[in-house]
């Protein structure tokens, strides 16, 4: 069922529930166990880090971009926190002269925080801006080292700027009234957390997000501009991350530069990959293991601490177990999980899409779709497109059209510039010259997924599928979109169309998980779902056997009907091209050589040519 | 001297290769003919030791080389002239071919350089040149001199007449021609199957993963079918 | 002028440590796509040899030799325990070992050495200044600019005219292929850590002279320099990442006697900001290697 909101609401909210429960029960055991003051305060940083990690995973997790920064949004929403909610008494001591006569100024906590995530918001959709322009998609580079900037800077300023923030020595020191003696802020901020984790990991802007960190071309060629999504999810986090270094300060009662630095960043940055960065579940997991094993650590540096009777205060143990333990504990972790599992313990597993799926009464199988009979009158054109990489012309005045209802086959041996026509109609690369078109609707100079928003969908020889995405969220991705994009269009439901793909039995399986032939089918679903006018698949029968590219002809086939769309199909197998095409293209070296029906083309001597090659100078 | 048996590669989404067997014998020149996608790069690539097989084996002057490193593959004789060429656009020529000899010994590649200025006169001519510069054809012809730079037993081409006009198609069945009167042995996967059908002791044609036709060049040039097998249905 | 001289000299002094530290950074990410940020240990290491070493009589002359073969030792030391075993990993594992190196490494110092600052005597002739008409100049900086020049020609003439830096820009160019030549992976791996190690060591021998202390968190400001000046070179060009370390060099020279005093503190904190702009604007760096999208 699309959309589902069982899946998307309910249980979230049912499962950030039970793990908030499990997280800060577990913590009161503990500190019941313990009874002491020292446990107390450990439980209350534990929950603290929470919210904070958890508003990092909202941005690693959906996006995939590796965040040094949000520690350094955490600086500026602790300072502006502080700023605003110290007593002016305080202030006189340590900033005496803060600008923007802040000095005297004091707010009650809930209105601190509330400014102190403001000003970070603003500050975070700047760099928000930057990442966007510096072509962030999961595992570049360069949106790492922008967020290590952040980091720095912020450390910079905060350091070299005393009047506002205190400098490096005593800070900005305080007590607020009944300061957080009373665990509720971090309690009900906790909560929300969670639950504003969930629902956006499950909402249209988290799920189209981590449609794009698991392949981001994909995603564009399904009508995603990921760099919407990203935005989307770096100021979600930013928030949790304020509100979270808001209470950090006024748990700690103070702050200095160096608390919101490289030794935090890299704490938290633990703490998530250990439970696994693409899970909410696993942030929690992961701070609640984190926080025993450094306590553990902890301990086993100090004075007569004892492990099963042997006091590790003894020679030569002593000298291993020393104070300071923890830094070490955070280094081995780090590099410990990535050579052995770099996804963390729970990888991308969250407890209530378990729960979900264990209660989930048997689905109904879906009906069958309906070849849809109201073919539109559109056709696609594209004429004289040239392409040349410097002196090298890739194509030269190609051209093709196709109606809707139609299957057009293009063929050609490597290097005849299929490749490169593709590539041009996808948006992928600028011809020197040509236009193309849907209808009356100029399709030059589109992006890739202003293309797919427009109609055009591609699938690709290189098989790209969502991998850690179940089959029905890829479908739904596009389908997603399409509910946007293309309403005026009608549109195929999730469920009957993943039945028509053959895989309704594997429609909760990872799409990594499928085997080759299903990828395909699924790839070609995923594209229907789009509602396209013109369908674009890119050598689908790539790695099959015989038997299986004759099957895929009535799959294409059927396909495209349930959802009146043409087709445009490359490939070299040619019994699978002749037997699907209603017109053929021939390309050979840059050009069109021939067009026409399957068996005219077969029978043309310059199409045998072309393909057995010929002898010299023929 | 090279014995394929069974072999099953599954790479990605690219063609599969099931239950392949081919073998080539010492001077021989073996052509690997068929429609793009058929498995053909896939099956060199597998036996150079690149890509991952699932099952089957190749055994080399009487040694396994199943899925061993490709560097150990080249140390034992066997090399690989890559599809696309690989050459090293940012070296010149002459670092390219020192390349190609990295696992002789300095005197031996000094003898084989001029070995390669001789046969490839084009390369000398552009000795000190980036080969980024070079033309399609003279790009070929490195990448083969850099193959042969190894001294291999047996040299494997992977399309070599790829992207190339007509007169250096010419070009290329010409070099393996001089190559098989040198002695030396040759398994080239083209896509211009009537040329190298031409020059081809033996062939296999291989299409949708699987060799569906093998026989001498002759052979299979005569065939009316030949086209159908390539189209299969 | 004779300050702009004075200036100028100075950056470019400082630009060699980092043009050094730079390229070792270059050379192994090219190989193995690794971003190094534990290279800054290769600093921290032989500093803390080297006082040591200072504490057991050794005397500059024989500690300069020992820095070098500990940075190489332990550049090769660090590839084998934790990078090997991550090889072929995606660039965010990759990332993220090296962090997590860099904190044992600083962590293990800290905790099995001292977290004090321990003093390491300067040269005594590094102190001396050179005047030429006007301008004055800090005879150290001119013996950096002139061991870096001799070292980067070194290195170059490694890469050009051996079959050891034949391989290695073969490796960084097209790995596979490289492998196809016959070369193996774990020898040009090691090699690319060594040569690394070696510049790191020879960028450490200054580093340490000239800040004459050393803390377990010592490495911090190398690294950071050393992969920023990488990144302004575009990384993957090793040209780049020499030019990148002067230019990060006279930046930071230039932007302390060009900003007003009382942000001057923010000098590292605008030289960052100059390098988010520029990987904004342009994501090669100065020297793109060009990147293109396989469909």
């Amino acid at each position: 069922m699309f959309p589902d909101a069982r899946r998307d609401v309910l249980f979230p909210v049912i499962g950030s529930a039970v793990l908030f429960s499990v997280l800060v029960g577990g913590g009161m055991l503990y500190q019941t166990i313990i009874g002491n003051g020292a446990a107390e305060r450990l439980m209350t940083t534990m929950l603290i880090d929470a919210i904070i990690v958890i508003g990092i995973q909202i941005y690693i997790g959906n996006t995939g971009i590796l965040s040094f920064g949000h520690i350094g949004f955490g600086a500026v929403a602790g300072y502006a926190f502080a700023v605003y909610a110290v007593s002016p008494e305080e202030k006189l001591k340590r900033i005496p002269n803060a600008p923007f006569g802040l000095t005297d100024t004091q707010v009650g906590p809930t209105l601190a925080m509330l400014i102190a995530v403001v000003v970070t918001l603003v500050f975070a959709f700047i760099v928000g801006i930057g990442l966007a322009r510096s072509g962030a998609q999961s595992g570049a580079v360069a949106p790492t080292v922008i967020t290590l900037a952040v980091l720095f800077v912020t450390h910079e300023v905060a350091k070299s700027w005393p009047q506002l923030t205190g400098g490096n020595r005593g800070g900005v020191s305080f007590a607020i009234g009944a300061s957080l003696d009373k665990r509720w802020p971090i309690l009900l901020a906790l909560f929300a957390a969670l639950l504003g984790a969930r629902l956006y990991g499950q909402s249209r802007s988290g799920r189209l997000a981590t449609a794009a960190r698991e392949d981001n071309l994909a995603a564009r060629a399904m009508g995603v501009n990921p760099l919407v999504q990203q935005m989307t999810a770096l100021l979600i986090s930013v928030v949790v991350v304020s509100i979270g270094s808001s209470l950090r300060v006024w748990q700690i009662g103070s702050i200095l530069p160096d608390r919101f630095f490289f030794d935090y960043a890299m704490l938290t940055l633990v703490m998530l990959i250990v439970g696994g960065r693409n899970s909410v579940t696993g942030a929690v997991l992961g701070v609640a293991v984190m926080t025993a094993a450094l306590e553990l650590a902890r301990r086993l540096g100090q004075e007569g601490f004892e492990i099963f009777g042997i006091g590790l205060d003894q020679a030569p143990l002593d000298w291993v177990f020393r104070e300071n333990l923890n830094s070490i504990v955070l280094g081995i972790a780090m590099v410990g999980f990535m050579i052995w599992r770099p996804s963390g313990i729970l990888e991308d597993w969250e407890f209530d899409r378990w729960l979900y799926r264990k209660l989930d009464r048997d689905e109904v199988e879906p009906e069958l779709l309906v070849e849809l009979d109201e073919v539109p009158d559109l056709r696609f054109s594209a004429s004289d497109i040239s392409v040349s990489f410097g002196g090298f012309h890739a194509l030269s005045g190609a051209g093709i059209t196709a109606a809707s209802g139609e299957v057009v086959g293009i063929i050609g041996p490597n290097g005849a510039g299929k490749t490169t026509f593709v590539n041009v109609i996808t948006g992928m690369v600028e011809p020197t010259h040509g236009e193309f078109s849907i209808g009356d609707r100029s399709l030059n100079g589109m992006r890739s997924f202003e293309l797919s928003r427009s109609g055009l969908v591609r699938t690709f020889q290189n098989l790209r599928m969502f991998g850690a995405l179940t089959v029905r969220e890829n479908v739904e991705t596009a389908a997603l979109v399409a509910r946007e994009h293309r309403a005026d269009r009608q549109l195929p439901d999730v469920d009957p169309l993943i039945r028509e793909a053959g895989l309704w039995e594997h429609r909760d399986r990872r799409a990594r998980e499928l085997d080759y032939g299903n990828s395909r089918r699924l790839e070609l679903a995923r594209a229907a779902a789009m509602a396209p006018s013109f369908m674009l698949l890119d050598e689908p029968t790539s790695g099959m056997s015989d038997s299986e590219s004759l099957t895929m002809i009535e799959q294409v086939r059927h396909m495209a009907a349930t959802v009146a769309a043409g087709v445009i199909v490359i490939d070299h197998d040619l019994g699978f091209i002749t037997g699907i095409s209603d017109r053929i293209y021939v390309f050979d070296q840059g050009r069109v050589i021939a067009e026409g029906t399957p068996e005219e083309v077969q029978a043309d001597p310059r199409v045998q040519a072309a393909y057995l090659g010929s002898m010299a100078g023929d | 001297m090279l014995e394929v048996a069974g072999l099953t590669t599954k790479y990605g989404a690219i063609s599969a290769l099931r239950d392949a067997h081919l073998t080539v014998g010492e001077g021989e020149v073996v052509g690997l003919i068929g429609p793009n996608g058929a498995g053909k790069t896939t099956l060199l690539g597998s036996i150079a030791g690149i890509l991952p097989i699932e099952s089957g084996t190749t055994t080399f002057d009487g040694a396994d080389i199943t899925s061993v490193a490709p560097e150990k593959i080249l140390r034992s004789g066997l090399a690989l002239v890559p599809e696309h060429r690989r050459i090293f656009t940012d070296m010149t020529v002459e670092e390219n071919l020192k390349i190609g000899g990295v696992t002789r010994s300095a005197t031996e590649r000094g003898d084989l350089l001029e070995e390669m200025a001789e046969l490839f006169p084009v390369l000398r001519d552009k000795w000190d040149t980036a080969a980024g510069f070079m033309s399609g054809g003279e790009a070929q012809q490195l990448a083969i001199a850099r193959a042969l730079m190894s001294k291999p037993k047996l040299i494997m081409m992977d399309e070599p007449s790829l992207g190339l006009a007509p007169v250096l198609v010419d070009l290329v069945f010409e070099l393996i021609d001089t190559l098989r009167s040198q002695g030396r042995t040759i398994l080239v996967v083209e896509q211009n199957a009537t040329r190298m059908l031409s020059v081809a002791d033996r062939a296999y044609v291989l299409r949708s993963g699987d060799i569906v036709a093998t026989g001498t060049g002759a052979e299979l040039l005569e065939r009316d079918d030949l086209f159908d097998t390539f189209v299969g249905g | 002028m004779s300050e702009l001289v004075q200036n100028l000299i100075d950056g470019l002094g400082r630009g060699s440590i980092y043009a050094l530290l730079a390229l070792g950074v270059a050379v192994v990410f090219g190989i193995m796509h690794l971003l190094n940020f534990a290279h800054g240990e290769l600093i921290t290491i032989p500093a803390y040899v080297t006082y040591w070493a200072f504490n057991n009589g050794w005397n500059w002359w024989t500690v300069v030799p020992l820095i070098v073969i500990v940075a190489v030792l332990s550049s090769l030391l660090i590839e084998r325990i934790a990078f090997s075993r991550v090889r072929g990993a995606k660039d965010f594992t990759l990332l993220l070992t090296s962090f997590g190196v860099h904190f044992i490494v600083a962590a293990g110092f800290l905790l099995y050495v001292s977290a004090s600052v321990k003093q390491i005597p300067r040269p005594t002739w590094a102190a001396n200044t050179v005047a030429i008409s006007a301008v004055r100049i800090e005879l150290f900086d001119i013996v950096v600019i002139g061991v870096t020049i001799v070292v980067l020609a070194g290195t170059t003439w490694l890469l050009q005219r051996t079959m050891f830096g034949l391989a290695l820009r073969a490796a960084a160019a097209d790995f596979d292929t490289a492998r196809l030549m016959g070369i193996k992976s774990d020898s040009v791996i090691r090699g690319a850590f060594a040569l690394s190690g070696f510049l790191a060591g020879i960028a450490a021998v200054f580093w340490i002279m000239r800040e004459g202390q050393v803390t377990p968190t010592a490495g911090i400001d190398p690294m950071l320099k050393g992969v920023l000046a990488a990144l302004i070179g575009g990384l993957g060009s090793l040209r780049g990442a020499v030019l990148g370390g002067f230019v990060l060099g006279l930046a930071e020279v230039l932007l302390r006697s060009w900003l007003p005093i009382e942000i001057q503190n923010l000098t590292t904190g605008f030289v960052f900001v100059m390098i988010a702009l520029l990987f904004i604007f342009r994501p090669g760096g100065l020297v793109s290697v060009p990147q293109v999208e396989r469909v």
